[in-house]
C-alpha cells in the first residue's frame, strides 16, 4: 500500500523509535538492577505464567470498584486486539496486497472465516476501547474523582504535584482516541465495494466519508505514526505499567504475608556490605523499585488505607509508588542523579508518614499487581532507627522497656504472671513442668488490668474444657511482632532469643496465643530464628474444644445481635476468618456482617508500634470510623437485642472499648471479647471473690 | 578530655521486692541501671560531643551481669567500659564508692558523672562518696553541664525551678539530675554488635571500707491508711470523680 | 565526744526550710533522752538565725558561704563536727543535704544513713527507719560507731517543734576558705511567666502514665475546665514534658492545693513529699497496688486517659 518514499520513511521512523523504546526500557531495567537482592523467589516461570493468567483474566483488579474494574478489563482486551491490529495495519503497509478487509479477498489462500473474525473483533474492541478511554478520562479531567488525588499534606514529588500524571494521562488518553479513530478511518476508506459485515463500525464510516486512496495513507499514518512516538512514551511515563504490571505480580513476595523480608538482604555479594533498611532507594530491593513501574497510580491502597483515611495522617501508600519512579526517572532520564542520595524520607514519603503506618497490610492485599509499598516503609523505619532518628517518646518508652522488661508497659518481669496467680485454680508453669498447650498470653493481656479479668477467662474456659495447658510467666517476652514493624530489627532478635530460651525450657505440643500479633510473627517469622511451631490463635483453639464436645453450650446467646472485626494479623495476614464466625454461630447470637470483613477488614489503628505513639493525627480515627460502620450495619435499633462488636485481639479491646466512648455510643453498642460471650454460653462465671483492695 | 561515669546496678523497683532475713531476696529481683545513670550517661556523652574525649564508663559487677548494662552505655557513645568485678549485690554505696575511686584514679579523670542517687542509697550516693575518696569537688543536682578548658559550668538545681549555676576547675564530680537532653534510644542492633565487639576490662575490687550500718529489719511499709476506692468503669469513675467535686465546690 | 546532736540547717533567700525545724524538732527529742545538746547549725549570712527552738545555735558567717556551695560549706561542717565530735550530726535529704551528708560520711569514715524517716533509741543506741527502693521497702538499720550521719526526708517531723527563739553565737569560719575550686556564678530563677503552682488551688497532676508529650495536651484540656493548673511528678518534668517549675516533689516543688487530682502518677516517696498535705487528694492509675493508693483520699484504678476524657464531657 505505502509507497516506496513512505515504506523509507516508515522504517526510518521504526528504527528510531525503537531505538529510544530499547534507550528506555534498558534505563529502567539498570535503575532495577542497581536495587538490593530480594529474597529468593522459587520456580519463577510457573509464577510468571500464573501472574499472566491473572492478568489475561483480570484477576487482581476485581477485589474493588467493580464497576471501574469492568471499564479497565475493556481497556486491556482493547488494547491486546490493538497489538495485533497494529502490526496487521504495518503488514497493510509493507506488504503490497496484504489487506484484510473483505476477509482478505485479494490475499490467496486467505483463512477468510479467521479473518472474518478478527475484523468483528478487532472493529468491536476499537468502540469498546472509545468507550473505556473516555470514560476514564471523563472520570480524571471532568469528574475529577477524588480517588486519583492526593491530599494536600502528602509528600510528592514537585513534578506530580505540577500535574505530571495529569500530563501522562491526557496524552495517552487522546493518543488512544486518535490511534483508533485513524485506524478505524484508514479500514473504512478501505471499503471500496461497500458495507462490509464484519466491520460494521467501519462499514458506518464508509457510508458517510466514501473511500479514497489518500485518506487511507493519511488515515494510516496517523494511525501507525502515532504509534511510533507514544511506544518510546510509553517507557518514559506512568504507563510502563502496561509492561511491567504482569512482571511485578509474577515476581510478587511468595514468603508468607506475615513474614518481613530481612532487614539486610541474605543474599551475600561479595564486597558489598548492607546496613540495615533503607535510607536511599538503591537500599530497597530490586522488586521495590519495579514496584514503582508497574503502579499506576489507581490509589485503590490509598481508598483502604486507615492512616489515608485519618485526614490529618500525611501517609498514602500510592503516593510513595509514584515518588519514588519519579525520583528514578529524574536519576536514569533526567540529569539529577544526586538525587538518589537524598533520603526517601525527602523525597518518597515523610518520616511523619513512615511513622503513621499501622502495616495492617490492606495496602499490600488490594495491590492488583503485587505491589508492597508497606514493606518500603518498615525498611526506612529500620534504618532510621539504627541511625539514631529521634523517635516519637511514646514509641521510645515502650522500645526502652522492652529492651529491659520484656514489655511495652514498664512493668516488671515478674508481674506477668500476678494475674494467674490471683486465679482461683493453679495456672502451670509451663517451663517447669510438661504441658500440651503453651500459652503465649501477650503483654496487653497480661498487663493491661482492662484485659485482665478476659484473660482469667480464657483460663478458666480451657479449664473447664479439659485443656492442658501452662503459661511461661515471667519468662515469656513480647514476642515482637510490632516490634520488628516499628523497625527495631536488634530488638525483635533479642526479643527473639529471649523466647527460643524460654521455649527451650518448656515442654509443649503447640503453641495458642490470645494476641493476633503475637501469633503472626510465632507463625511465621519464628520459623526463621529455628522455632517451628504449631501455633494457633485460641479463637481455633475453643473452636476445636467445642468441635471435641469439651465445652458445649448451654445458654444460647440469642438475646444478642453481635458484629465480628477481622484482626489485621489474625485474619488479613492469616486467613483466620472462620473460627471466630462458627464459634459465633455455635453461641446462637445473631450474626451480622459489616461491610468491610475478613481480607478487607479495616484496621483498628494500633498495629505496626501505633499503640505506642504518643503522637495522634488529629480528625476521625480509623477505630472510631469502624464503630460507626458496625452501628450502620446493625441498623435502626430494634431496642430488642444488646449490640455487641466482637473482638478476639486484645489491643482492639482497648482501642474499641475506647472508640465507642469517644464517638458517644454507649448504650448503643459495647464491645467484647469472644471469650465473654463463651464464658456466657459455656455458664462460667467468675468466682464471686470480692478483690482484695489494693495492698 | 577523660570523662568517666560511674554507674550502679540495682534491684529493679518495677517489681514487688522479695525480702530475705533483714535485706532484700537479691536472688529474686532483677537487676536495672539506676535510672539517674541514664540521664548522666547521656550528659557524660554531650559533654564528649561538645568537646571530644573519651568517656568510660565503669561500675561494680554486684552480680554478674552488668555486661549488658556497659553495653548499652558503649552504644550509647560512651567509648570504654570497666567492671569491678564485685560480685556481692549488697555491697553498700561506700563500698562501691571505695571501689570505684580506686578504679577512677587510674583513669587520671578530668570529669566524673554519677546519678544523683539511687533508689538503695541507704548509706548515702556514691557520687559525692567518690569525691570525697578522690578529694574533688561535688555539685549534685546537676541538669546541665558545659565544659571549656579546665572549667565546668554547672547548673545545679534546688527546687521548683530555683538553682544556681557554678563554675568549678576540674577536676571534679557531678551528681546528675537530668542531662541537657532526654537520654537517646540506643538501637539494640547496635548494642548487640556492640557486645559482640567490645571488650570490658574487668578489674579486680580494691580497698575495703565500711559504711557502719547493722541491718535490724527491711520490710515494707505498714499502711496506715488506704484511699477509698472508687469502682466502676472509666465512665462511672468520671461521673463519680465529678460529683465529688461538685458537691466540695470545686468544679 | 559528746552527745550533741547538730542539726545543718539549710536556708534561702533569707528563709529557712521546713525540714530545718522539723529536724531541729527531732533533736530536741533525741538529747532528751541522751542528755545532750540540740544544735542548729546555721551556715552562710543573710538569714535571723535565732528561731529555732536549739538548745544552741551556732552561725558560721564568711563572704565565701554568702551561697550555697557544697565545697565551702562542706569543709565548714567537716572541720565543726571534727572539732566538737557531735553523736548525731541531722541533714535534710535535699538538694543541698545530698550534697553534702555522703561526702562528708566518706570523709570521716562514720556511718551515713539517707532516706531517714524516723529515728528512735533503742537501748541507748540509735535506730534510724530509712525508706529505700522507691518506697517499696522500710529499712531499720543501727548505725556503728560514735558519729552518726543521717539525711531525712522532709515532712518526717512536726515542723512546730523546732520553732523557737535561741540566741545564735556567731562564728567565723573554722577552716580557711580559700583557693576553693567551685564558685557560685548566679542564682537561677524559675523561668519567667510561667505560673506559680503553689499559689495555685486545684492541680491536675500527671505522671509517667501520660506517656507521651502529647498527651499532656488532655490534662491541659481538663485543668482549664476545671479552672485548675497542671503540675507534674519528676520524670514528666525529666522528659522535657512540662517545664521545671510545674514539678511537684521533693526536686520540686511542695504544693497544698485544694484539690489535687493525679493522672498516671504511683506515688513514689520523692512525690509524696510535695503534695501529701493537700486537702482533697484524687488519684487515677492503671496500677491497683500503686503507693498513691495509700495516701490518696479517693482512687480509682482506671485508664487515665479515658477518665479524662469522660471528664471532660461531663463538665
Amino acid at each position: 500500500m505505502l509507497t516506496t518514499i513512505e515504506k523509507i520513511v516508515f522504517v526510518a521512523l521504526a528504527l528510531v523509535s525503537a531505538g529510544f523504546t530499547v534507550h528506555g526500557f534498558k534505563l529502567i531495567i539498570d535503575s532495577i538492577r542497581k536495587g538490593r537482592p530480594a529474597p529468593e523467589l522459587k520456580n519463577v516461570p510457573a509464577s510468571l505464567l500464573n501472574a499472566g493468567v491473572k492478568v489475561l483474566f483480570q484477576q487482581t483488579i476485581f477485589k474493588a470498584r467493580k464497576a471501574l474494574s469492568a471499564i479497565h478489563m475493556g481497556l486491556f482486551f482493547g488494547l491486546i486486539t490493538y497489538a495485533f491490529v497494529n502490526l496487521f495495519d504495518v503488514l497493510e503497509g509493507l506488504v503490497p496486497g496484504f489487506d484484510l478487509v473483505y476477509g482478505g479477498a485479494h490475499i490467496p489462500n486467505a483463512p477468510t472465516g479467521l479473518i472474518n473474525a478478527f475484523n468483528l473483533i478487532a472493529d468491536v474492541m476499537s468502540m469498546f476501547l472509545l468507550v473505556a478511554i473516555t470514560v476514564f478520562l471523563i472520570r480524571r479531567f471532568i469528574v475529577k474523582d477524588k480517588a486519583l488525588d492526593y491530599r494536600e499534606n502528602i509528600l510528592l514529588n514537585p513534578k506530580v504535584k505540577a500535574g505530571g500524571q495529569q500530563i501522562d494521562s491526557l496524552i495517552v488518553g487522546a493518543f488512544v482516541i486518535m490511534h483508533v479513530i485513524a485506524h478505524l478511518m484508514s479500514q473504512s476508506y478501505r471499503l471500496t465495494n461497500g458495507a462490509y459485515p464484519f466491520m460494521p463500525i467501519a462499514s458506518f464510516l464508509n457510508s458517510i466519508f466514501g473511500t479514497s486512496e489518500t485518506g487511507v495513507h493519511v488515515a494510516w499514518w496517523i494511525s501507525i505514526g502515532w504509534v511510533m512516538f507514544i511506544i518510546p512514551y510509553l517507557s518514559r511515563s506512568k504507563h510502563t505499567h502496561f509492561f511491567m504490571a504482569p512482571v511485578t505480580l509474577g515476581l510478587a513476595k511468595q514468603n508468607p504475608r506475615g513474614q518481613l523480608d530481612p532487614a539486610i538482604p541474605l543474599k551475600v555479594i561479595e564486597g558489598q556490605k548492607f546496613d540495615p533498611g533503607a535510607k536511599f532507594i538503591h537500599d530497597l530491593s530490586w522488586k521495590r523499585a519495579l514496584d514503582a513501574y508497574a503502579c499506576v497510580q489507581c490509589n485503590r491502597c490509598q481508598d483502604v488505607c486507615p492512616m489515608n483515611f485519618a485526614e490529618g495522617a500525611p501517609l498514602s501508600p500510592s503516593a510513595l509508588e509514584v515518588n519514588k519512579r519519579y525520583l528514578l526517572k529524574e536519576a536514569t532520564f533526567g540529569s539529577h542523579p544526586d538525587r538518589l542520595l537524598l533520603p526517601l524520607t525527602e523525597t518518597v514519603i515523610s518520616a511523619e508518614a513512615v511513622w503513621s503506618c499501622t502495616t495492617c497490610h490492606a495496602c499490600v492485599s488490594i495491590c492488583p499487581v503485587g505491589n508492597e509499598p508497606m514493606a518500603d516503609i518498615v525498611d526506612i523505619r529500620r534504618r532510621m532507627i539504627v541511625d539514631g532518628a529521634e523517635l516519637d517518646s511514646g514509641v521510645q518508652n515502650a522500645l526502652q522497656s522492652l529492651a529491659t522488661n520484656g514489655n511495652w508497659m514498664s512493668k516488671g518481669k515478674r508481674l506477668r504472671g500476678r494475674w494467674a496467680k490471683e486465679m482461683e485454680f493453679p495456672v502451670k508453669n509451663a517451663t517447669e513442668e510438661p504441658v500440651e498447650h503453651l500459652w503465649f498470653v501477650g503483654d496487653t493481656a497480661s498487663f493491661d488490668e482492662r484485659v485482665i479479668p478476659n484473660t482469667k477467662m480464657v483460663a478458666r474456659i480451657f479449664q473447664q474444657g479439659g485443656l492442658d495447658f501452662g503459661i511461661m510467666y515471667q519468662n515469656e517476652s513480647n514476642a515482637g511482632n510490632d516490634v520488628r514493624r516499628v523497625g527495631e530489627e536488634g530488638l525483635f532478635e533479642q526479643l527473639v532469643e529471649q523466647n527460643m530460651q524460654a521455649f527451650g525450657k518448656a515442654q509443649f505440643k503447640q503453641i495458642v496465643t490470645t494476641d493476633p500479633h503475637s501469633f503472626n510473627t510465632l507463625k511465621n517469622e519464628y520459623p526463621q530464628f529455628g522455632g517451628k511451631f504449631e501455633v494457633k490463635h485460641y479463637t481455633m483453639t475453643l473452636l476445636k474444644l467445642f468441635e471435641e464436645g469439651k465445652l458445649t453450650v448451654k445458654n444460647k446467646l440469642s438475646n444478642y445481635k453481635v458484629t465480628f472485626h477481622d484482626p489485621c494479623y489474625l485474619g488479613r495476614y492469616n486467613g483466620g476468618f472462620t473460627a471466630p464466625r462458627k464459634l459465633l454461630e455455635m453461641l446462637g447470637v445473631e450474626f451480622v456482617e459489616m461491610p468491610r470483613n475478613c481480607e478487607n477488614s479495616f484496621c483498628c489503628g494500633a498495629g505496626g508500634g501505633q499503640i505506642w505513639m504518643g503522637k495522634v493525627a488529629p480528625g476521625e480515627r480509623p477505630a472510631e470510623n469502624r464503630i460507626k460502620e458496625a452501628l450502620t450495619t446493625f441498623g435502626e435499633s430494634t431496642n430488642e437485642k444488646t449490640q455487641l462488636f466482637i473482638v478476639t485481639c486484645p489491643k482492639d479491646m482497648v482501642m474499641y472499648s475506647d472508640a465507642v466512648k469517644t464517638t458517644g455510643n454507649e448504650g448503643k453498642i459495647e464491645v467484647r471479647d469472644i471469650i465473654q460471650l463463651v464464658a456466657e454460653a459455656v455458664g462460667v462465671e467468675e468466682p464471686v471473690v470480692a478483690e482484695a483492695v489494693a495492698a | 578530655m577523660n570523662i568517666v561515669v560511674a554507674i550502679k546496678h540495682i534491684p529493679s523497683i518495677a517489681d514487688d521486692l522479695p525480702v530475705k532475713g533483714n535485706n532484700v531476696d537479691f536472688d529474686s529481683v532483677d537487676f536495672v541501671l539506676n535510672e539517674f545513670d541514664e540521664q548522666s550517661i547521656e550528659q557524660a556523652v554531650l559533654v564528649k560531643e561538645a568537646v571530644g574525649g573519651t568517656v568510660t564508663v565503669v561500675g561494680v559487677d554486684v552480680i554478674g551481669e552488668l555486661d549488658n548494662v556497659l553495653h548499652l552505655a558503649l552504644a550509647k557513645g560512651a567509648d570504654k567500659a570497666v567492671k569491678i568485678t564485685g560480685d556481692d549485690p549488697a555491697a553498700d554505696s561506700h563500698q562501691q564508692a571505695k571501689w570505684l575511686a580506686e578504679a577512677i584514679k587510674g583513669l587520671s579523670p578530668n570529669i566524673v558523672f554519677a546519678g544523683v542517687q539511687a533508689s538503695n542509697d541507704l548509706d548515702g550516693q556514691i557520687g559525692p562518696m567518690i569525691a570525697a575518696y578522690l578529694d574533688m569537688p561535688y555539685i549534685g543536682g546537676v541538669s546541665s553541664v558545659e565544659v571549656s578548658d579546665h572549667t565546668a559550668t554547672v547548673n545545679k538545681e534546688f527546687a521548683g525551678g530555683f538553682g544556681a549555676k557554678y563554675s568549678v576547675s576540674l577536676p571534679m564530680v557531678v551528681g546528675v539530675q537530668a542531662a541537657s537532653k532526654p537520654p537517646r534510644y540506643a538501637p539494640i542492633s547496635k548494642v548487640r554488635q556492640v557486645a559482640q565487639m567490645a571488650t570490658i576490662e574487668k578489674v579486680a575490687p580494691s580497698g575495703g571500707v565500711s559504711s557502719g550500718l547493722s541491718f535490724k529489719k527491711m520490710a515494707p511499709p505498714v499502711v496506715t491508711g488506704h484511699a477509698e476506692m472508687i469502682g466502676g468503669s472509666s465512665k462511672e469513675v468520671a461521673a463519680k470523680i465529678v460529683e465529688l467535686l461538685k458537691s466540695k465546690g470545686l468544679a | 565526744m559528746s552527745n550533741d546532736v547538730f542539726v545543718i540547717t539549710e536556708h534561702m533567700d533569707g528563709k529557712f526550710s521546713d525540714v530545718s525545724f522539723e529536724m531541729v524538732g527531732k533533736a530536741k527529742e533525741l538529747t532528751s533522752a541522751w542528755g545532750g545538746q540540740a544544735v542548729a547549725v546555721v551556715v552562710g549570712g543573710g538569714a535571723a538565725s535565732n528561731i529555732f527552738a536549739s538548745d544552741a545555735t551556732i552561725h558560721v558567717d564568711d563572704a565565701a558561704l554568702s551561697q550555697f556551695n557544697p565545697e565551702a560549706y562542706g569543709k565548714v561542717i567537716e572541720a565543726l563536727v571534727k572539732e566538737k565530735s557531735p553523736r548525731l550530726v541531722m541533714f535534710g535529704w535535699t538538694a543541698m543535704g545530698m550534697d553534702i551528708a555522703a561526702w562528708l560520711s566518706a570523709r570521716t569514715g562514720k556511718p551515713c544513713v539517707a532516706y531517714a524517716r524516723d529515728l528512735c533509741i533503742e537501748n541507748n543506741a540509735l535506730i534510724v527507719n530509712s525508706q529505700v527502693y522507691g518506697g517499696k521497702m522500710i529499712a531499720e538499720v543501727a548505725p556503728e560507731g560514735d558519729m552518726v550521719i543521717v539525711a531525712c526526708l522532709a515532712g518526717s517531723f512536726a515542723v512546730e517543734a523546732g520553732q523557737g527563739s535561741t540566741a545564735a553565737t556567731q562564728i567565723a569560719s573554722p577552716v580557711a576558705l580559700v583557693g576553693l575550686k567551685t564558685k557560685f556564678v548566679e542564682a537561677i530563677k524559675p523561668a519567667g511567666g510561667d505560673v506559680d503552682i503553689t499559689a495555685q488551688a486545684k492541680l491536675v497532676s500527671i505522671g509517667r502514665g501520660i506517656g507521651s508529650k502529647d498527651n499532656v495536651e488532655l490534662a491541659e484540656e481538663l485543668a482549664q475546665k476545671l479552672g485548675a493548673t497542671v503540675s507534674s511528678s519528676r520524670p514528666v518534668v525529666d522528659a522535657g514534658w512540662l517545664p521545671r517549675t510545674r514539678q511537684v516533689g521533693k526536686s520540686g516543688l511542695k504544693v497544698k492545693p485544694k484539690l489535687y487530682l493525679m493522672l498516671g502518677i504511683s506515688g513514689a516517696p520523692e512525690h509524696l513529699e510535695g503534695m501529701k498535705s493537700a486537702e482533697l487528694i484524687i488519684a487515677v492509675n492503671t496500677d491497683k497496688k500503686a503507693p498513691i493508693f495509700n495516701v490518696a483520699h479517693y482512687g480509682a484504678t482506671a485508664d487515665l486517659f479515658e477518665v479524662a476524657e469522660a471528664m471532660l464531657e461531663l463538665l
